[in-house]
């Protein structure tokens, strides 16, 4: 822009009494060869959505339009008298950068308008907030294009948040919340500040959160039929973002361990098994396959599926041979290596179908499982896959040379890791952890899908409500604004972690 | 290349009584994959010696001081650290680490423990000292580092020469018997070269054993006991200081120094 | 690893074994190896004392026996379900191993179109983020934080539920912006590029001036080199392409037209094209037929008056002079309505009865017809004008949109939920990866005198490039595995067949197995191309 307001500058100050069109033509219109289709192109877009928007609200638009050129116009003239107010001076860095950027602003101005107004008008203006279905059926039939119906979200709210929970226990939701408040508020000074490194009071922390699980399941579970805590089935009464929050909570916590010992075992360098031990005992092994399946199974094979499965232990010696030559006889890195990437090569829902169909095929024939446990123990595994790979982001950031001063002061292998790289390791990868858990509680919403009700599953039961027969939008704008608000501020507080720990600059 | 002599009486107590010999290589061989590393060292030293290798980069060094304490293992050839053979025994060689201290080049303080933590827990993890014992020996070590005013810090918070004393205090409170440096001055500052040096040289007077590589001449020619040069895998000479400096027996050792001194 | 190294001689004293790091190493590994095969041997055992409850047909082979052999052959059944949409030709009566073909294809389909999208549209809100226009970065990281904050599924049914289904019915479609996009409850029907047969001709055009562009490219660099000065060699090149396919098109066009062409009546007084708007806007009696619409409107011109002018033609079904003759329509703003049948024979005969108003077909089987009917109707043979690429508009016709591309609701749900879920996080990828070049090599490009698209080709490109690709790999990874959830907007996706083919067959072991072998395959796949991507981008690098 700097010709157009030398030449401008020019202009008014009368140096050379006249503005040289070729010159700013060439330099501003001209210079590259995509600009003026482009600009073009944006001119018609403008004035094809200023004159609808002109048509839809007039006043809202002229006022937008005049505001516009008014600031276009001052913006300008302070540029090219270096004269700037804050104002001007703000404007033609974020708004009116060049000329396009001038345009472009006043589009999405008037777009966000439009948006903005057509969603008040949804949510506010033409809306029902009653939760009696035959009054906000009254209510909203008064506006030819009624707005929404946000009473099926009020009526609905407690399905929404426990589902059926049972009224007479709630007690023991607001118990665990308010434990978990009580711990939460002194371990965020506790945990962050030095003072506390060596106190007895985060000693004592650490063992209430040890303790939190056991305490979360006499509550949400509970023991006995009779008794102050009657045992519930969750199957029945877990339900809305209680089960959300169960689930995904349980699903980071719990495949913890897993995940940790699948990262280590993937990097382990233990001396593996030799060549010979594993040629020993692979070449017998195919031989008797070959001879007891290969053999009679090609003779009766039928059809090119048959005659694959019937050659499936050829494929020994070849896996044994990729085990030795890439995993140099490492069996424990060889299996949570498979176990990894075939866990994070799957989709998630296949997972919760496995839990749900196959599960049950792979237990003891009289033992019953609750959908809900082999839910949570899907999404455990699923989830420890993904962890794993996060920790191992995290050893992978521990420098050699930390393992090497803990083996010459001797610690000693579980020392190494328990003492010097893991509290390292971890530390590394807790924004990784949280962005996890993010995902996690996202993910979750999937279990609706093999039939356990959590918040979204909540949701879709609302609109089939005889009251609130296919009122949809409301409680899903409801659910995107809890989860919105939930991942926000999970996801600001693991910025600021990872800020505070420097990972982002490594 | 020269054949380090090797006295026979080493040889029966190899396995039992404390010798004058505290380290014993005999013919180490190491390959990192096919490429042979060391191709044969054998030398002995002798309890409270100071032993300063010395030879150009990638001479294998580093490979040699790091095989003495299993960092690396070596394929071929016997090692002996005060009377334990060093094998694939387990026990044997955490006995041995226990007995050799090693500094590194790059100081590897554990950045989230406090320099005091740093200095107490190998003693109290595995020599199984409580704590207030442990305080006390760290805080003497400390002491004795020059650095016990800044016990409370975090290694992140210290200059790279206090970082290396709190790395050599770290070593000294597991009350090892053989102290090895690689290299532990080459990440440092000039000035700050001088604070660690003086340690050494401190150490080294009151009776430690101690092997170290190390580029500078001025401390091998003053403190050491024996020169080691070492390259391309093997031991090319092994001196007195006054004699590897002055009239060195080997023609790639007096290439070597006059490329070293002539800068 | 320690293979090629020679091993230690014997020692004198020897290590107890449960002390010798060897030994231990391999002992632990053979504990954890019993440890993993008794686990899977105890659901082994488990499964087959299961087999009751699965139903003893699990393994059943074709001539009544049962044995694990067999345990695939039920691909070869009768799926005996419906698939609403397919890439190949499937009914109920084909096999089950169809059907999930006919997922997997699906599965590929909604995938690569949605990591194309999405890359676009990520790429884009990348850069937006990064604008420094506040208005455009403001609502681009909006856009990105409600996108990802947000579970995909609840998107999707937004999408799907409160979004497509309430579009207006078919009739009442909504057009986006004046384009030929219409949106209706049955989904979203796009107009669509119709390469016709004289776009051979004008390949042939197209392939010369690329070569001649590609010669100017090289002519005009060698003479940057000589000159040392910019000789704007894109818009030469584009100068030299445009010389040589512009009159190839109309050569195409023009050699196009002598083989196809319509018949009209003697009695329509219809002598040459421009004559069919003529009478048409006659008969409404407009000046113009642009205002048609705006007659209507304005109740000058009744529904009636319009139907009555209507013009009707018969032509072959999916033929391009069909094509060509709606595409002139269109153009002349006339309204038409056709008769398809199937065979040129059946469109004559439809001619000769009189249904239609004009018979477009292949100059040939014109001029036969035309003598044919020469006693009964009398008639001129009028030759048809065709464009070797046509645009084929979606276009009501009874209670279906005709012509065009349409996206069934089903698809456009989990398609554009794939791509503005996926595009969001790809937006922070992209933006990260510009971020992560140092303002410093930007400078140090401004400062060597390149010039802005060379800078970001050149500079920033590559190095954001390296920053890039690993995260976008797991984007990409994460699309593929998200499509699976097109079953909740009932997409016939690679897990809906599956799933289906489960519940039909009963075979809950194998089908899992095949659906999560494919997925484990597809994963591969993008994974290794873009591995083997990024080790030539990081060699190119060096
Ligand atoms: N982990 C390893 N894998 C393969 N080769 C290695 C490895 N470590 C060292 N080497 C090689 O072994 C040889 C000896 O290395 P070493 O580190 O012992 O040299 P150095 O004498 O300490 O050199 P410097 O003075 O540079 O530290 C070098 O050629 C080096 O390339
Ligand atoms: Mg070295």
């Amino acid at each position: 822009m700097t010709t157009l307001y030398h030449n401008l500058q020019t202009f008014f100050r009368g140096d050379t009494g006249h503005f040289s069109w070729r010159h700013f033509l060439r330099e501003h219109i001209f210079s590259s060869w995509w600009f003026a289709p482009w600009l073009l192109l944006l001119l018609y877009i403008t004035v094809r959505v200023v004159a609808g928007q002109f048509a839809a609200s007039p006043v809202v638009t002229a006022v937008v339009l005049i505001a516009w050129a008014l600031t276009v116009m001052v913006t300008a003239v302070s540029n090219v008298l270096h004269r700037h107010t804050p104002l001007t001076f703000w404007l033609s860095n974020n708004l009116y950068n060049s000329i396009t950027s001038a345009f472009i602003s006043l589009l999405i101005v008037l777009l966000l308008i439009a948006g903005v107004r057509g969603f008040f008008g949804w949510a506010f203006v033409r809306a029902s907030f009653v939760p009696d279905a035959e009054v906000a059926a009254q209510t909203l039939s008064q506006w030819e294009d009624p707005g929404a119906n946000w009473g099926a979200v009020v009526d609905n709210f407690r399905n929404l948040m426990v589902f059926r929970f049972p009224r007479e226990q709630d007690w023991r939701l607001w118990l665990l919340v308010l434990w978990n408040v009580l711990l939460l508020i002194p371990s965020t000074f506790v945990f962050s500040r030095e003072v506390y490194r060596r106190s007895r009071v985060r000693r004592v922390l650490a063992l209430l959160w040890v303790f939190t699980p056991v305490l979360a399941y006499l509550l949400l579970v509970g023991i006995g039929d009779g008794g102050p805590l009657p045992r519930l089935n969750p199957d029945t009464v877990w339900g809305g973002l209680l089960l959300t929050l169960i689930i995904a909570v349980f699903g980071i916590i719990a495949s913890f361990p897993l995940g940790l010992l699948l990262a280590l075992g993937r990097r382990s360098k233990i001396m593996g098994v030799p060549g010979w031990l594993t040629w020993l005992v692979v070449l017998p092994l195919t031989i008797y396959l070959v001879a007891t399946r290969t053999v009679p199974g090609l003779r009766e094979a039928s059809g090119p599926g048959q005659i694959l499965i019937s050659l499936l232990p050829l494929l020994l010696p070849v896996a044994a041979y990729l085990f030795l030559r890439y995993f140099h006889g490492n069996v424990v890195a060889l299996l949570s290596t498979i176990y990894i990437e075939t866990v994070r090569g799957v989709p998630l829902i296949t997972v919760l179908f496995m839990s749900i169909i196959l599960f049950p095929i792979f237990l003891p024939p009289q033992m019953e499982v609750l959908s809900t446990w082999r839910v949570l123990a899907a999404v455990t595994f699923f989830a420890a896959a993904y962890l794993a790979e996060n920790v191992r982001g995290g050893l992978q950031s521990i420098p050699k040379g930390q393992f090497e001063a803990a083996d010459a002061l001797g610690l000693g292998t579980a020392r190494k890791y328990r003492l010097i790289v893991l509290p390292q390791a971890l530390r590394a990868v807790i924004p990784a952890i949280v962005g996890q858990f993010i995902g996690l509680f996202k993910d979750t919403t999937l279990v609706e899908t093999v039939g356990l009700i959590e918040f979204l599953g909540v949701a879709n039961l609302i609109s089939a409500q005889p009251d609130w027969l296919g009122v949809r939008r409301e409680p899903y704008v409801f659910i995107a604004i809890v989860y919105f608000i939930g991942n926000f501020l999970m996801a600001s507080y693991s910025r600021r972690l990872e800020r505070q720990l420097g990972v982002g600059e490594r | 290349m020269e054949q380090t002599h090797i006295p026979d009486h080493t040889h029966k107590h190899s396995h039992a009584g404390k010798t004058d010999d505290i380290i014993i290589c005999r013919d180490v061989h190491k390959w990192y994959g096919e490429f042979e590393a060391l191709k044969g060292v054998s030398m002995t030293v002798k309890r409270g010696e100071v032993v300063v290798i010395i030879g150009p980069s990638g001479s294998g060094k580093s490979t040699f001081i790091r095989t003495i304490n299993r960092l690396e293992e070596h394929q071929e050839g016997e090692i002996i650290v005060d009377g334990i053979t060093l094998s694939h025994d387990i026990r044997n060689i955490a006995e041995i680490r226990r007995e050799v201290g090693m500094v590194f080049q790059q100081f590897n303080l554990f950045p989230h423990l406090t320099v005091l933590e740093n200095v107490m827990l190998a003693p109290i993890h595995v020599r199984k000292w409580d704590r207030d014992h442990a305080h006390e020996r760290a805080m003497h070590w400390l002491n004795r580092v020059g650095i016990p005013e800044q016990a409370d810090k975090y290694p992140g918070q210290l200059s790279g020469g206090q970082q290396q004393r709190v790395a050599i205090a770290r070593t000294l409170c597991m009350e090892p018997h053989i102290l090895m440096f690689d290299e532990p001055t080459s990440a440092l500052d000039p000035e700050m070269i001088k604070e660690v040096l003086d340690v050494m040289r401190d150490l080294a007077v009151s009776g430690y054993t101690i092997l170290a590589v190390t580029h500078e001449m001025g401390f091998a020619r003053t403190v050491a006991d024996r020169v080691i040069f070492m390259d391309g895998g093997y031991i090319v000479e092994e001196n007195t200081p006054d004699d590897f400096f002055a009239n060195p027996k080997s023609e790639r050792t007096k290439l070597f120094l006059s490329q070293i001194l002539s800068h | 690893m320690t293979d090629l190294t020679p091993q230690a001689p014997n020692r004198r004293e020897s290590v107890p074994f449960w002390r010798d790091i060897r030994v231990l190493g391999v002992l632990a590994q053979i504990a954890f190896l019993i440890v993993v095969i008794s686990g899977l041997a105890w659901v082994a055992r488990n499964v087959t004392q299961n087999m009751s409850t699965l139903g003893g047909s699990q393994f059943l082979c074709r001539d009544g026996s049962s044995s694990v052999r067999c345990a695939f052959d039920f691909l070869q059944l009768d799926a005996q379900f419906a698939i609403s949409e397919s890439l190949i030709p499937y009914d109920p009566s084909d096999s089950y191993g169809r059907a999930l073909l006919v997922g997997a294809l699906n599965t590929i389909k909604v995938s690569s179109l949605g990591i194309v999208l999405a890359t676009v549209l990520g790429t884009l809100t990348g850069i937006a983020r990064l604008s420094s226009n506040w208005l455009i970065s403001s609502v681009a990281r909006w856009y990105v934080d409600i996108i990802r904050n947000t579970p995909l599924l609840l998107q999707l049914f937004f999408l799907f539920f409160a979004v497509i289904l309430a579009f207006p019915p078919i009739r009442e479609a909504n057009q986006l912006f004046g384009l030929p996009i219409f949106l209706s409850q049955r989904g979203i029907d796009l107009p669509r590029i119709v390469m016709m047969p004289s776009f051979m001709t004008w390949l042939i055009f197209l392939v010369v001036g690329a070569a001649l562009a590609a010669a100017v490219w090289w002519w005009l660099g060698r003479r940057e080199r000589e000159t040392e000065r910019d000789a704007n060699r894109p818009l030469w090149a584009l100068l030299a392409l445009l010389i040589v396919a512009v009159p190839g098109w109309f050569f195409a066009s023009a050699t196009a037209a002598d083989t196809q062409g319509f018949l009209a009546p003697e009695s329509s007084g219809i002598t040459e094209f421009a004559d069919v708007p003529e009478v048409v806007r006659a008969q409404l009696g407009l000046e113009n037929l642009n205002e048609l619409d705006a007659a209507l409107d304005a109740g000058t011109v009744t529904q009636e008056q319009v139907d009555e002018a209507t013009v009707t033609f018969c032509a072959v079904e999916n033929s391009p002079p069909l094509t060509n003759m709606a595409a002139e329509l269109n153009r002349a703003n006339v309204p038409w309505a056709v008769e398809r049948s199937r065979t040129p024979a059946a469109a004559s005969a439809d001619f000769a009865a009189g249904e239609c108003q004009l018979l477009v077909s292949s100059r040939t089987a014109l001029a036969g017809e035309q003598a044919a009917l020469a006693d009964v109707l009398p008639s001129t043979l009028i030759p048809l004008r065709e464009l070797p690429v046509r645009l084929s508009v979606p276009r009501i016709e009874g209670l279906n949109f005709v012509g065009g591309i349409k996206l069934s609701p089903n698809f456009a749900a989990i398609l554009i939920g794939l791509t503005v879920y996926t595009g969001a996080f790809i937006a922070e990828i992209v933006r990260a990866g510009i971020q992560s070049v140092a303002k410093g090599q930007s400078e140090a490009a401004r400062a060597l005198g390149l010039s802005e698209s060379q800078r970001l080709r050149l500079v920033v490109l590559p190095q954001a490039l390296r920053v890039i690709i690993p995260p976008l790999t797991s984007q990409y990874l994460n699309l593929t595995k998200n499509s699976s959830l097109a079953i909740a907007v009932g997409y016939p996706d690679l897990w809906s067949t599956a799933f289906t083919t489960l519940n039909q067959s009963g075979r809950a072991i194998q089908v899992f197995l095949i659906a999560m072998g494919t997925y484990l395959m597809f994963s591969l796949l993008i994974s290794s191309f873009l591995n083997w991507y990024n080790r030539r981008v990081a060699l190119v690098e060096r």
